[in-house]
């Protein structure tokens, strides 16, 4: 399989790549998705898993998210953003669809309300993650006040709504949109998304 | 200073985080529908560079997938491999193409791209992946893995089996769709169907609630006679 991403290209290399890809991904090109596939399943399964916090509904989501691209590649629209925001936004609701409907039929709230779980990095392909991204973002993560991380790492990361995020906090819910809103703003500014 | 619009713009960001409950997010939307154009286009412009962020923040959370998943996608889309299994009676083949002919009149009118290509002749398999309800479900057997990716749309749903250990000589698996109605036969697999994968479609999946696997005599049985040693939930 031909590797695209080299340990030397940066993002944007990556998106004007993964549009290449998706273009030929919509015209059913095997290869094309199996190069789309390699050059983001970290990104995608990093997330879910973080979401969901078991392998095995984090391998079958990931999969269904995956035939989701295949089946709607001719629907992605470039205005309304690059490749990868569309392809983690379609991830990361899928992601929380399961998490919801997992609590809903189950109750099985301490599998979602365990601690957090995080990922050995030295498991990521270093040609489709570049450290210093991840450093970056780290970094930059650190760098919101903990009442802003903490409403980011509830909503994004488990899946919670702002009013569950408000129960869980004891807080009211303006509170916890300005958090929510001001964490991202960090975030933007840090990392010099605009 | 607060401007009209705060109420709305602050929405934006749980917004695109999916972090808001539906009734909120349909509240949202008929909001927006009715706001002039400018706030609209603010409100959209703040979800895409939200969403934007994330795609940049999915480098911290990184992690390699199972390397089995994408034999399992990619063979999943390459029409080329699915092989069907022997149907037990010739009702079956019938639903199967009937559903199949249904399925592409669908696709076809989605859109005029698709539809315009040189004859998109889809699987069955590629026709459950293309369902918008599709679902994966899976679980170990042995050594090896079961995965059933379906569409209750489609009513079909296509089993791809790696390296499940076969039947002893003198026996077949058969596969069961279990209901309320009791257990449906829904094909037999020899040594030389599973070993070392199995990819095959099973149409008509009706109500039933889970797929189940039994060790039966050859040519199958009318009814499961063994326990059950492997089900997949499909409710």
């Amino acid at each position: 399989m031909t590797v695209l991403v080299t340990a030397s290209s940066t993002l944007r290399g990556v998106t004007a790549d993964l549009d290449a890809l998706l273009r030929r991904v919509a015209q059913r090109d095997v290869e094309a998705f199996a190069a789309f596939y390699d050059n983001t399943r970290a990104r995608v399964y990093g997330l879910v898993v973080r979401v969901l916090r078991d392998p095995g509904y984090s391998e079958e989501t990931t999969q269904d998210i995956y035939l989701q691209v295949w089946r709607n590649a001719q629907g992605y629209n470039p205005a309304v953003g690059t490749p990868l925001a569309w392809l983690m936004t379609l991830a990361h609701r899928r992601a929380v669809d399961r998490v919801r409907s997992e609590q809903a039929t189950s109750q099985r709230e301490s599998r979602y309300g365990a601690a957090n779980v995080d990922p050995p990095a030295d498991r990521v392909a270093e040609a489709v993650i570049q450290l210093d991204e991840q450093r970056q973002v780290n970094a930059c993560l650190e760098s919101l006040t903990d009442p802003q991380r903490e409403c980011i790492q509830l909503a994004y990361y488990e899946g919670l709504t702002y009013v569950q995020v408000s129960e869980r906090l004891a807080a009211n819910l303006a509170t916890i949109k300005s958090r929510m809103r001001d964490g991202i703003r960090g975030l933007r500014k840090c990392l010099g998304v605009s | 200073m607060t401007e009209p619009n705060d109420d709305l713009m602050i929405l934006a960001t749980p917004y695109a985080l999916h972090a808001m409950p539906q009734a909120d997010v349909e509240d949202v939307e008929r909001q927006l529908a009715d706001a002039p154009a400018p706030v609209a286009l603010a409100f959209a412009d703040e979800v895409r560079t939200v969403r934007e962020l994330m795609a940049r923040m999915s480098a911290a959370t990184a992690v390699e997938p199972p390397p089995e998943l994408r034999a399992r996608l990619l063979s999943a889309v390459d029409d080329g491999k699915v092989v069907e299994l022997r149907p037990q009676s010739t009702r079956w083949r019938t639903i199967a193409v009937a559903a199949a002919a249904a399925v592409v009149i669908g696709v076809g009118a989605l859109g005029v791209g698709f539809a315009m290509r040189p004859a998109p002749t889809q699987t069955a398999a590629e026709q459950i992946y293309a369902a918008p309800d599709v679902r994966t479900v899976s679980a170990q057997i042995d050594s090896g893995r079961a995965t059933f990716v379906f569409s209750r749309e489609r009513n079909a749903g296509f089993l791809v089996m790696n390296d499940v250990a076969p039947p002893k000589p003198g026996t077949v698996y058969q596969m069961w769709l279990l209901s309320d109605a009791g257990a449906a036969s829904a094909g037999t697999m020899d040594a030389a169907a599973v070993s070392p994968s199995t990819k095959a479609v099973l149409p008509d999946l009706g109500n039933s609630t889970a797929l189940a696997f039994t060790v039966e005599p050859p040519g199958g049985s009318t009814t499961p006679t063994t326990p059950i040693f492997a089900e997949l939930s499909l409710a």
